[in-house]
């Protein structure tokens, strides 16, 4: 892991990494093949974005054009990496839906919602940012496009995870009166 | 003679349900634990499944205890809110049919439900599904037309607005009993009305034949006296109607039925390509509805900031009527929406009020039973528009202002009421002629701008016979629209008719001005010439005309009749001749060729 630039700098990240491998080392999340995988260790050292979705729930295919530009715009400095936390949804069918949604990212399961509770979202779509120190800095919504279920704005007028993203690259702070995304309750899921 | 009557387009069918499953229970047993199979599941099969199952309009099926426990907060969440069943009016004293509305108490049993831990209970407590029909819901149409060329909807974007044509390959006139609109994908498709286009207006709108074309609100050009009359509407959940007893769609040979659709990106790109059914019906349609609107737009100039801008209209009926069915619509910035009947003796009945509207789940509402409208209630609109930044739908930010129009970012203020005039005379004529041309005179004085409204009640004049009240008020249209080339052909008609050929030929020209391959004021202006005696200009524009329509029977014979005058009865017989071949029973060539043919005999 070469996160660390200065001297300073590596006592943080030292105790970040001591607090994250208490949450992150048991983790179960695996990819499509059925490998366990960390996307923790997994990102080369950049901002980690969890996006959560469900095949199943509308509002998550419809934020797939944006989380698909979101990523592309942030490529150089993190990584975001699709979690399905339905224990029911087989790799077969993950992997053709998100063929049909054209996303180019990499995809992992969560049966049993380790990131989910390391991410402390609770609904889909919703997101997770980790700053290159492995400290969560944002979960919520992606932006306020969708009003409630049944009404979405023309387009979103407020921009979390993108103000996540920048926060985490700049070293500033994220305004922490956190929003739930607008969709399913991930806690409905066997 | 040529009229052009202008109408509102409007649209069509209000949504039936699959039977309802018998209810269990609508607040539990008392002291009992709630289950899903003893509570929960005969409020899901009702209310839910009609949509929440394989194939239909809704993301995730909601059949079993698995589907539902894995959206039961979800579930919990939009049954408070009322988002779900979609259903926007408020309980009122008329009744709708097939209301898809839950009780307080549905809504708050399920909410204990959850809150007790989603529980299944006991196997023997589950009802039966219901057995919903797979295809098409009334069996094998008659008659299946599928959309030329599918649209591929774009992943994102705004919410697309797309028509399709569909001519209907008949030879004579059929009825129809039902329609059954099929807009493909139903998921994202989220409602579709159907126009009937009897002269092919729409065609002229495509890029390349059968390719459709965009635009939220379409206007259809009728040439005669032929009222809309059926609201053809699809949205999520609905079943095809049927036509009540003695009524009926009439399909001429030509007509094409134009699908208009409202569809929603999904996230990835959707092939869309709609089918429609019909069920055709041997009985002539023997009771005439007609589909009265009522509109502010000219009032609709809202100030940016504007939370409560208001806007009515108030129509007193001539007729007695049965009210069928109620469509209202305004865009993104409607807010409150409300409909009423002041009946003549003082009654005030609500028809609809939508306390929160939201045009994603606009509506066709068929009263449970017709509602009878004696002549002299007073029907009117009174809606409301947030155009603040407050309202999250608001198109734009910041606000700005906004007027009245056609496109989804323009707002409208329209209510269709499907009428069926009924304690008529019909030795006085046409009941919806009485209606239209109230209307017309209503829309007249509300806006004398109103270059349609001046129109209309100039064709209703006409169509009476009252020529110099039509002459007045086409002269009023072509006012405001000298270039007009509608206009000024129906105004110069009206003076021929009325006569005065030779003040008729001037707007006749006027009209050719501006559109020289018009093939009605050619027409027109022949017969303006023959007022006239001036039979070689009569004779050179049937000619221009037949170059436009060359299989036209009348102009044939109207030629032919103007060659007589001149004197040249071979030129005019071959032109008889041509004409009774293309319509044995053409009358004035039937006449004039007997006529000529003993003419040429004593010479």
């Amino acid at each position: 892991m070469a996160w660390g630039k200065s001297g300073s700098r590596m006592i943080v990240v030292a105790m970040a990494a001591l607090f994250s491998c208490g949450l992150v080392g048991g983790q179960q999340a695996r990819d499509l093949d059925g490998h366990a995988t960390n996307p923790f260790t997994a990102s080369s050292g950049k901002i980690v974005v969890l996006v959560f979705v469900r095949r199943d729930c509308p509002v998550s295919g419809r934020y797939a054009p944006a989380i698909q530009r979101i990523s592309k715009r942030y490529a150089d400095d993190a990584t975001f990496w699709l979690v399905y936390p339905d224990k029911s949804e087989t790799p077969q069918a993950i992997r053709k839906s998100v063929a049909e949604y054209g996303y180019q990212l990499p995809v992992l399961r969560d049966p049993q919602r380790e990131l989910v509770k390391l991410a402390h979202v609770q609904i889909t779509p919703e997101v997770a940012v980790f700053d290159r120190n492995r400290h969560l800095i944002y979960d919520g919504r992606i932006d306020d496009w969708y009003i409630d279920l049944s009404r979405a704005r023309p387009a979103p007028t407020t921009h979390e995870l993108e103000d996540a993203l920048h926060a985490a690259m700049t070293g500033g702070s994220v305004a922490r009166n956190e929003v739930r995304g607008v969709g399913c309750y991930i806690s409905d899921l066997d | 003679m040529w009229v052009l009557v202008l109408l509102a387009a409007a649209c069509l069918i209000a949504p039936l349900f699959a039977g309802p499953a018998p209810r269990q229970s609508q607040t539990g047993r008392v002291g009992a634990e709630i289950t899903f199979n003893h509570d929960i599941a005969a409020i899901m099969f009702q209310s839910c499944a009609t949509c929440h199952r394989p194939g239909e309009a809704a993301p995730f099926s909601l059949l079993t205890y698995s589907d539902v426990k894995k959206h039961a907060h979800q579930i919990v969440d939009v049954t408070k809110s009322r988002a779900m069943p979609p259903w926007l009016p408020e309980p009122q004293e008329l009744k709708f049919a097939d209301e898809m509305r839950l009780s307080d108490a549905e809504i708050n049993l399920i909410e204990r439900w959850v809150e007790q831990g989603t529980v299944e209970g006991d196997p023997a407590d589950l009802p039966a599904q219901p057995k919903f029909v797979q295809g098409w819901r009334l069996g094998k149409p008659d008659m299946i037309l599928t959309a030329e060329k599918p649209l591929v909807l774009p992943p994102q974007g705004t919410d697309t607005y797309w028509n399709f044509i569909f001519p209907v390959p008949i030879q004579q006139t059929r009825w129809v009993k039902a329609v059954e609109i099929r807009p493909g994908d139903k998921r994202y498709v989220h409602h579709a009305n159907i126009l009937v286009d009897r002269a092919g207006a729409s065609r002229k709108r495509e890029s390349e034949p059968g390719a459709g074309f965009g635009g939220m609100e379409i206007r259809i050009e009728s040439q005669v006296f032929d009222p809309d009359s059926h609201l053809l509407f699809w949205k999520p959940g609905t079943i095809p109607y049927v036509e009540p007893e003695g009524m009926a769609l009439r399909l001429d040979k030509g007509t094409d039925l134009i699908l208009n659709t409202h569809l929603q990106p999904s996230g990835k790109p959707e092939v869309i390509q709609p089918s429609i059914g019909l069920y055709f019906t041997p009985q002539a349609a023997t009771k005439l509805p007609m589909l009265l609107q009522l509109e502010n737009d000219v009032k609709l100039d809202i100030p940016p900031g504007d939370k409560n801008f208001l806007v009515t209209d108030e129509f007193t009926l001539p007729v007695d009527v049965d009210l069928m069915a109620i469509y209202p619509h305004a865009h993104y910035l409607g807010k409150d929406i409300q409909a009423f009947a002041t009946l003549p003796d003082g009654t005030k009945k609500t028809l609809i009020h939508i306390p929160q509207w939201n045009l994603n789940w606009q509506a066709v509402y068929r009263y449970a039973e017709p509602v009878l409208l004696p002549k002299g209630t007073t029907v009117g609109l009174r809606y409301t528009y947030d155009n603040s930044d407050q309202n999250p739908l608001n198109p734009n930010h910041p606000p700005v202002r906004v007027m009245g129009g056609n496109r989804s970012t323009d707002e409208m203020c329209h209510l269709w009421l499907q009428v069926l005039p009924v304690n008529f005379d019909p030795s006085q004529g046409d009941p919806r002629m009485t209606l239209q041309e109230a209307l017309s005179r209503h829309n007249v004085e509300k806006n004398p701008a109103d270059f349609e409204a001046h129109y209309n009640l100039a064709a209703m004049l006409q169509a009476k016979n009252n020529l110099d009240g039509a002459v007045e008020e086409f002269a009023a249209a072509v006012r405001l629209r000298p270039q007009d080339a509608t206009g000024n052909n129906a105004l110069g008609a009206a003076l021929v008719a009325a006569g005065h050929p030779d003040q008729g030929a001037g707007y006749l020209q006027a009209a050719l001005k501006s559109r020289p391959d018009y093939f009605d004021a050619h027409y027109n202006l022949g017969f303006a010439l023959a007022g006239q005696n001036d039979f070689e200009g009569a004779a050179e524009q049937f000619r221009l005309a037949l170059q436009l329509q060359p299989k036209d029977a009348a102009v044939e014979a109207n030629l032919g009749v103007a060659l007589a005058e001149l004197g040249r009865y071979p030129e005019a017989k071959t032109h008889f001749q041509h004409a009774l071949q293309m319509d044995p029973e053409q009358p004035i060539a039937k006449e004039n060729l007997a006529a000529l043919e003993k003419e040429m005999r004593a010479h």
